[in-house]
């Protein structure tokens, strides 16, 4: 059997329930999406450290406020990582339960690592909420950064695996005959591509800190001279390694087998022509960095979208040299779960307006101050999950009804 | 196939019913406690109560910090648990599924925001915007659970869907509703455990005694219905399902019904002795035995919904060993076993050793090997000093005197209605049958 027949026969034989483009822009987003979030919480972790190690009370508030930051958006990172890693089995099954078994050890240590990051993280946050500069401790933190890069580690290398569809077999089965099941394997770390995400990573929590700065600016009770230190940090850091970044990112293409053609593909292309104009926005975004925040923020999402499209067509240039295309699955269109899907997730975006609301504007008060919102609000929120169980419930009991299942 | 990976001595499967019981516990807390939240809230809004709200300042902090972090992580560990462990099972349940996932996510969204959103906003926003994220979050994460249960239910009976391939028709199936009330019920149980040990470390005794005693209501009820609904669940399982689990067709099942109903039953008893009657007994020490104790009966409940699915991962269609045993015309489906009884399994195997000729009298113990890995290694393990199913100490039993007796064993093996049958020609049972008999006499 050869590996173009392995892999598509390795199919599921059931289909995809809706063209394969769909699951495929669903995946993109919802990467970048998810890629902000980890690029925030490891950048975060680090510049924590590093403020933490400054010792000054603006540099211990900022790691203070970090602290929270990382186990909010690890939080998030990992709801918003549910969606891509759903999407990518879709379209993708044959790549990434093969990755996935042979280094079944490695898939699994994952979470054992993310979970030790996890509660890592809460330790330096709820550990140093109250304390001053003899107090404070970064042993935590520490900890959470080393946690985190060892997942990066393994989730990096689970998605290099998923590329080498070609060395798959000699690293199952031995010269000698072996048939390898003991989950071990871990096979091509790419040096370019793991900095690049890393380094991106400071470049992300550096825009994060621009945002932070105007976003407090409204607050009374904050002091002038730490936001403009914060701003000044963040714009300095966003600056410094967006240009590492995208000098990992070159290293990275240039790691990538010619024969792909990949430095011609237009997602690559407008990538690298997008990370190039914004390591230059955010040096001009140096000088005033408040100004410049919500634009520099807008044309990072912009960057990481754009590379993680082209990330994506990288993927499809491997899987084409191995004779896969997402194309080619079979679709057995089932509209009655699509069109479940694409309506709760319009009303999901409806109904997160009411607690992002609440945030932005209990967030935006002084210490103290009981913030009034139009309960109405949060009644129409409510009332948008009563009405979306009721319709399935209702179609629930009209099935069940037709199908003889009800009783 | 894809490659195999094998765990000594325990098989892969006891690592995913390991992060399933653990996912359990923080998951039907997550969805149940807020209902509790609420009301507490609410009625220190109504009643003018602040002391209430130390309350629900540890309780959110513990669901927070404990089953929202646990549990989702424990829930993407499911998946990389299935997925090295059975990953044609987890695929074939994604490709039906996958928009059923992707609106719980949806759900998973609004509660990660609503949490945390509560949790930062205590005493910074108005009592009722305030409530409205509460019940915000307590309905999206019931509902999350109205989904899931869908496709858990499928998997045992999956309905019209065998005949439709239809999403529906799969997900509204005959043990569809009375899951969804045993696990409704089951949260407030478990809500109402963690809410008696949150509140047995309040400092007020009044407030502290209030809230037991109001917890343990809400686990009793909830606790005194998911009774009644099991059995209803019990009623409505399928018949193969009952024989198996009901009626002897492997014991060690009924067991684990047992022991989840004595683990049920004793949690009620400490409702009613440490919440009801006596709230001063309540404390963290007994909450923690009883949180054991539910552990374990949540682990046997869960084992037993388990295994009474056999010899099916996916019911009716995908066997346990991920070999697909039914024909589906409605997504264009063939059962793979006709396949590989005339084909050959191994034939079919594109992760195989070169050296597997079966013509090959020294390679046949290997390619057995590999075919008893995918045939058998899902569920047991192939070492005779393992703890989970040893087939060679299961296989001895029989005393097997030559690799034939095996390889009329495995013949047998879809005449007992808990195993799946040998998929494979007469040249992949005799070495599979060759290799047995070696590990066996090893």
């Amino acid at each position: 059997m050869d590996l173009s027949l392995f892999l598509n026969n390795m199919r599921d034989p059931a289909g995809v329930p809706f063209y394969p483009f769909l699951f495929q822009v669903l995946m993109v987003l919802t990467f970048a999406m998810h890629i902000t979030m980890v690029n925030l919480v490891v950048g975060s972790t680090f510049v924590a450290l590093l403020e933490a190690a400054r010792k000054t009370d603006h540099s211990l508030k900022l790691a203070k406020a970090l602290g929270r930051v990382i186990t909010v958006s690890l939080s998030i990172a990992i709801v918003l990582g549910v969606a891509p890693l759903l999407f990518v089995q879709v379209i993708y099954d044959p790549f990434w339960y093969t990755a996935n078994t042979m280094s079944a050890f490695y898939a699994l240590m994952f979470l054992v690592l993310v979970t030790g990051g996890f509660y890592a993280a809460y330790g330096f946050y709820l550990g140093n909420r109250n304390s001053d500069a003899s107090s404070f401790s970064s042993g935590w933190a520490w900890l959470a950064l080393i946690f985190m890069l060892l997942a990066a580690v393994i989730i990096h290398m689970l998605s290099m695996e998923q590329l080498m569809p070609a060395q798959w077999k000699s690293w199952v089965i031995t010269p000698e005959g072996s048939y390898l099941t003991d989950g071990g394997q871990f096979h091509g770390f790419s040096p370019g591509r793991f900095l690049h995400f890393i380094l991106s990573s400071f470049a992300v929590t550096g825009v994060f800190m621009m945002l932070y700065t105007v976003y407090f600016r409204k607050r009374t009770d904050y002091d002038p001279a730490y936001l403009d230190y914060v701003a000044r940090r963040g714009a300095g850091i966003a600056f410094a390694f967006s240009v590492v970044a995208a000098a990992a990112g070159f290293w990275w293409a240039g790691e990538i087998p010619a024969e792909l053609g990949f430095l011609k593909n237009p997602f690559f292309v407008a990538g690298a022509v997008g990370g190039i104009a914004l390591v230059a926005y955010l040096g001009m975004a140096h000088l005033n960095p408040e100004k410049y925040a919500a634009k520099a923020a807008t044309a990072m999402f912009i960057v990481i979208f754009t590379m993680c499209a082209a990330r994506e067509g990288l993927r499809m240039d491997y899987a084409a040299a191995a004779g896969y295309s997402i194309f080619d699955y079979k679709v057995n269109v089932d509209w009655p779960s699509t069109l479940l899907f694409l309506a709760t997730f319009v009303m999901g975006l409806c109904v997160l307006c009411f607690p992002a609301m609440a945030a932005f504007r209990a967030g935006r008060a002084p210490a103290g101050e009981v913030v009034t919102i139009d309960e109405v609000h949060g009644r129409r929120a409510v009332t948008m999950l009563i009405i979306w169980f009721a319709v399935v419930a209702g179609l629930g009991i009209v099935i069940s009804i037709k199908n003889g299942t009800l009783f | 196939m894809y490659p195999f990976w094998e765990l000594p001595f325990f098989t892969s499967g006891i690592v995913i019913a390991l992060i399933a019981t653990f996912h359990i516990l923080p998951c039907h807390l997550a969805t149940g406690a807020f209902w509790f939240n609420v009301y507490i809230e609410r009625k220190s809004v109504k009643e003018g109560r602040p002391e209430l709200m130390e309350f629900i300042k540890r309780y959110s902090l513990m669901i927070l910090v404990f089953c929202f972090v646990i549990g989702s992580l424990t829930g993407v560990g499911i998946w990389f648990a299935a997925t090295v462990a059975s990953p044609r099972a987890i695929s074939g349940l994604i490709h039906n599924y996958v928009w059923g996932w992707a609106t719980e996510w949806v759900f998973f969204l609004i509660e990660i925001a609503a949490i945390y959103v509560y949790y930062y906003t205590l005493g910074r926003i108005d009592s009722k915007s305030h409530l409205m994220l509460g019940w915000l979050y307590a309905w999206a994460a019931w509902i999350s659970m109205v989904i899931i249960t869908g496709i858990l239910a499928f998997m045992l009976s999956p309905g019209k869907w065998v005949e439709t391939g239809g999403f529906f028709d799969g997900f509204f199936n005959e043990t569809y509703w009375p899951q969804l009330f045993t696990r409704t019920a089951l949260m407030f149980g478990i809500a109402g455990v963690y809410a008696v040990i949150v509140a047995s470390t309040l400092e007020d005794r009044k407030v502290r005694d209030e809230i037991v005693r109001k917890a343990a209501v809400w686990g009793i009820a909830g606790m005194a219905a998911g009774a009644l609904f099991s059995v209803w669940y019990l009623f409505r399982i399928p018949a193969p399902a009952r024989e198996l689990g009901l009626e002897g067709g492997l014991p060690y099942l009924r067991t684990m019904l047992k022991a989840a109903g004595a683990s049920y039953l004793v949690v009620l008893l400490w409702f009613v002795l440490c919440g009801l009657i006596k709230p001063q007994w309540s404390g963290r020490a007994t909450g923690i035995v009883i949180l054991c104790i539910l552990f374990l009966g949540i682990g046997a409940g869960e084992g037993f919904r388990e295994g009474i699915r056999r010899p099916y991962i996916i019911a009716q269609y995908m066997y346990g060993n991920q070999i697909i045993g039914t024909d589906l015309a409605a997504k264009g489906i063939k059962s793979e076993v006709e396949k590989y009884d005339s084909q050959g399994f191994l034939k079919n195997l594109y992760f195989r050793p070169d050296k597997t000729d079966l013509e090959n009298p020294g390679d046949r113990l290997l390619a057995g090997r590999v075919i008893a890995l995918h045939q058998c290694g899902n569920c047991h393990a192939l070492d005779i000093h393992a703890k989970m199913r040893p087939l060679p100490a299961l296989l001895a039993n029989l005393s097997p005197e030559s690799p034939d007796d095996i390889a009329g064993f495995l013949e047998a093996l879809g005449d007992y209605p808990y195993m799946p049958p040998f998929s494979g020609n007469d040249e992949d049972k005799a070495a599979a049958a060759e290799y047995l008999f070696w590990i066996v006499r090893r």
